[in-house]
């Protein structure tokens, strides 16, 4: 059976990574990196820039003058925001292909929901700067796309066992795979230079194990999973896993707040939509 | 995909019933003394602090009339006690509530049912004030992330601001470095072109030296050669040797000249000169050979241009000789005619056209600006029809260039042409005499014979020399350096010394300045008695094959009294040696009888 390094290393000679993302993440981490490298980068790819202007011109910045240069909407958007435009923006093509035991397109769907939700919690329950764990939000189920390309018969088969409730999925993959897309997404994102973090977060979002901090990127993901799969927005249909007992009582707790979140998500939702969408 | 809701979310792991527990907690608060039963929509009982105990069918009963009407409905508890049931949507649920007065009813509408309304729902706006505050609280996190991210943008764009200003400062370091390492090598570039230069100007001088001293050979011995008894064919090639040897040396000149105005080594003079003079003497050179051609030759000069003016006359004359001799060249029949006309006055000086119009062949239009090239004439057969190097023109046209002015020409085929020019000329003032009427003055004198030392160290050279010397009436005693010239001196009288610039063992520049010493010291001069008789200092003419002004001038900053240029010349032999003789000869003074 292959290891994930096995899978890996198919994948990347298979298809080349968003090259723009990497280099973007790469100067995000960089003290020394200024906001005309970035706009080096970015003025490369024309659907960025349209993408970037769009954001920095959204009711979001709420700016009283719209922004044309792209210099300048480097400056409003700020780093990390633009790291996870690029990176939204390199992985949306990834996620394409639909059938009936594994939909790529809703993978998407549910890595933009649990995006979007973990930003949410983020800086409203916490007080926290949403950007990072976003991030983790919409690469967490990256491996499962490796999967599919290299190994789709075998992620196939493991999908039809979580449906059919023979184990949480990263269990019936590790049994037809002989790995799971926590560590395939794990090894790939490395190479990238995110957060640690993220890196962890995207590793031990199915782990059951006792949660330490409910702040954490990783709780946040978790937490996030856990309402997108019972709004029925999954990555891969089948019983949603239970929530650790920490963040259940974490989530009693904060009744009122958890209220609003839900309240507020579709609102969130749409302005995401607006302008994360491709214009395809 | 409907709108997801908390409850469907988070049902599994909450108790349905916990808001509706908070609520009774609230309403406990707000009413201490009152019984309270709370009976949800899935029919779950609630007891609040004080329970509140209903038969079945009773409450069941009320439960039923609340949620189909508006407002409180009446009924007895099973202590007898009145209760009253009402239906609220917000909870949802029906609340049953007993308070401590048995026996009073609710009327509808009355004081109490409206407080008790009051109570509830205050009871509720309490528990959404929980959401409002928690709300509040989201908002002012998401706020205070805002303003985090604000903080940081600005410190971002500072620090960028920082590394930017070190990234610019940087680069002008480097670009300072870069610019002056290019101009250290521009400059040592520059010297290296500059020593190239210098090379050049004084193979340019050797060359000069080299090049006159074997013509100064062969004009001088074929002058002489043409004055012995010769056949007719003998007279005719010593002739022809003599002529082209005259043409090579012009040839060299010219390249010489063109060498030092191009290297930007030809400076011209600024002396006072009789400019009647210099184009009566042009016109002089070319009289003769004209009317031998059948063709008139004339000069004329408006009367406004002053007669002495200020300028290089030497290279005047050259100009004009070259453009008179091109048009005796071209010109078979008709005239020539030099002209100086006023033009006008410009800033004190005068600005006169030299024009000089031939009748000769002329120049057809598109070869006009070619004759002004080097080495260039109208067509490849004038070459061949009429000699000449071609060089001419160009010089004239740098020389006119340098005194300020344009050489042109007008000109069509089978008429005739004008090359003219327009310069100023400045008008010489008063006291400067000059050198050469000077020179002039002198020229009316005699050669009388005297006594001449030769040093030169070439035996062609002596020989020659010594010919021409001789014809001219001299007495001739040759050294062969410097050091053997002061031995001449020791022993022997002299009228003047021809001294040679360049020769081995002590040159003539040393000799001249030794000399000058020993005339300057009265004991040493007694040890030589061609020095001591003396009563102006010895009369020394330096004789070198360089030509050029720098030379001239080394010669007398040596202390010569005249200058001589190699090969010599007979006439101007003749002119330097009548002129620079003593009046009284040391032959005369030596043997007075």
């Amino acid at each position: 059976m292959p290891s994930a390094k096995d899978i890996l290393k198919k994948f990347t000679e298979l298809k080349t990574l968003p090259h723009v993302a990497i280099k973007v993440t790469q100067l995000v981490n960089d003290d020394r990196s200024t906001m005309q490298d970035f706009e080096e980068i970015i003025k490369l790819d024309p659907v960025l820039v349209t993408r970037l202007l769009r954001l920095v011109n959204s009711p979001y910045f709420g700016l009283s003058q719209k922004v044309e240069s792209i210099s300048k909407a480097v400056v409003f958007a700020g780093m990390k925001q633009l790291r996870n435009l690029v990176a939204v923006e390199g992985l949306r093509g990834m996620f394409k292909g639909d059938d009936a035991d594994f939909s790529a397109q809703k993978l998407w769907l549910h890595s933009a929901t649990v995006a979007i939700l973990s930003g949410m919690i983020a800086k409203r329950i916490f007080g926290k700067d949403g950007e990072d764990v976003f991030l983790a939000g919409i690469i967490h189920d990256i491996g499962l796309i490796v999967e599919n390309q290299i190994v789709g018969e075998q992620l196939r088969e493991a999908c039809k066992a979580f449906r059919e409730g023979k184990g949480i999925l990263t269990e019936c993959e590790r049994n037809a795979i002989g790995t799971d897309h926590t560590e395939v997404g794990y090894l790939l994102t490395k190479a990238w230079g995110l957060p640690q973090e993220v890196l962890s977060s995207i590793k031990s979002h199915h782990l059951a194990k006792q949660v330490k901090d409910v702040s954490s990127t990783g709780s946040i993901l978790q937490l996030a999973e856990f309402m997108a799969g019972k709004m029925q927005y999954w990555a891969i249909p089948g019983p949603t896993e239970t929530l650790p007992p920490e963040l259940t009582e974490h989530v009693k707790m904060k009744v009122a707040d958890y209220k609003i979140i839900i309240r507020d998500l579709p609102g969130e939702m749409a302005k995401a939509k607006e302008l994360y969408e491709s214009d395809e | 995909m409907t709108e997801p809701t908390f409850d469907a979310i988070f049902d599994d792991l909450l108790d349905a019933n916990e808001e509706l527990q908070d609520f009774l907690a609230i309403l406990d608060a707000l009413l201490p003394e009152a019984s309270v039963l709370l009976v949800s929509e899935t029919g779950a009982l609630l007891d609040g602090a004080h329970p509140l105990t209903l038969a079945q069918p009773v409450r069941e009963k009320l439960v039923q009339e609340a949620r189909s009407t508006d407002g409180f409905v009446a009924g007895k508890a099973d202590n007898g006690a009145r209760c009253h049931a009402v239906y609220n949507a917000k909870l949802p649920g029906v609340l049953i509530i007993s308070c401590a007065a048995p026996k009073d009813d609710w009327p509808p509408g009355s004081a109490l049912t409206t407080l008790l309304q009051n109570t509830l729902d205050l009871a509720l706006h309490r528990q959404e004030r929980e959401m409002l505050v928690a709300d509040h609280e989201q908002s002012v996190r998401q706020i205070n992330i805002l303003q985090q991210q604000h903080g940081k943008l600005i410190e971002d764009n500072y620090r960028q601001y920082r590394l930017n200003q070190d990234r610019e400062k940087e680069y002008a370091r480097k670009l300072e470095s870069e610019i002056a390492k290019q101009t250290a090598e521009l400059r040592e570039a520059n010297a290296r072109l500059e020593e190239i230069s210098r090379l050049k100007s004084d193979f340019l001088a050797n060359m000069s030296h080299e090049l006159r001293t074997p013509m100064n050979a062969i004009i001088g011995f074929s002058e002489l050669l043409s004055e012995t008894p010769l056949a007719e064919e003998q007279l005719d090639y010593t002739r022809t040797i003599a002529q082209s040897a005259a043409s090579l040396l012009s040839l060299i000149n010219d390249i010489l000249d063109l060498a030092k105005i191009e290297a930007g080594k030809l400076e011209l003079e600024r002396l006072p000169f009789n400019l009647a003079e210099v184009v009566d003497n042009v016109a002089a050179m070319f009289k003769i050979p004209a009317r031998e051609k059948g063709v008139v030759f004339t000069c004329k000069i408006d009367s406004r241009i002053p007669k002495r003016v200020m300028g290089d006359s030497n290279r005047l004359r050259q100009v004009l000789i070259n453009l008179s001799g091109n048009a005796m060249k071209f010109t078979e029949r008709g005239g020539i005619d030099i002209t100086v006309d006023y033009e006008r006055e410009a800033a004190g000086q005068i600005v006169s056209r030299f024009s000089v119009r031939d009748s000769g062949i002329g120049i057809p239009a598109d070869r006009v600006e070619a004759i002004f090239e080097k080495f260039t004439q109208a067509d490849g057969s004038t070459t061949r029809k009429y000699g000449g190097t071609g060089l001419g023109l160009a010089i004239c046209l740098q020389l006119v260039e340098l005194m300020g002015g344009r050489l042109t020409v007008d000109s069509e085929v089978g008429k005739g042409s004008t090359f003219y020019f327009v310069i100023p000329l400045e008008e010489a003032p008063a006291e400067i005499i000059s050198l050469q009427e000077h020179k002039e003055a002198g020229r009316e004198k005699l050669g009388r014979g005297g006594r001449i030392l030769l040093v030169e160290d070439n035996a062609v050279n002596q020989r020659l020399a010594s010919i021409l010397i001789a014809r001219q009436g001299y007495e001739v005693e040759v050294a062969s350096d410097g050091a053997e010239s002061l031995e001449h001196l020791r022993h022997q009288t002299f009228d003047l010394v021809l001294m040679d610039v360049q020769m081995p063992n002590m040159d003539g520049m040393e000799a001249t300045r030794k000399i000058r010493e020993i005339e300057a010291d009265p004991a040493l001069r007694q040890e030589y008695v061609g020095l001591r008789a003396l009563k102006e200092p010895l009369a020394i003419v330096g004789l070198t094959a360089h030509a050029r002004k720098e030379d001239e001038t080394a010669c007398y900053a040596a202390g010569m009294n005249g200058f001589l240029t190699k090969p010599i010349i007979k006439a101007k032999l003749a002119l330097i040696l009548n002129e620079m003789m003593p009046r009284v000869s040391c032959l005369e003074t030596k043997d007075p009888s």
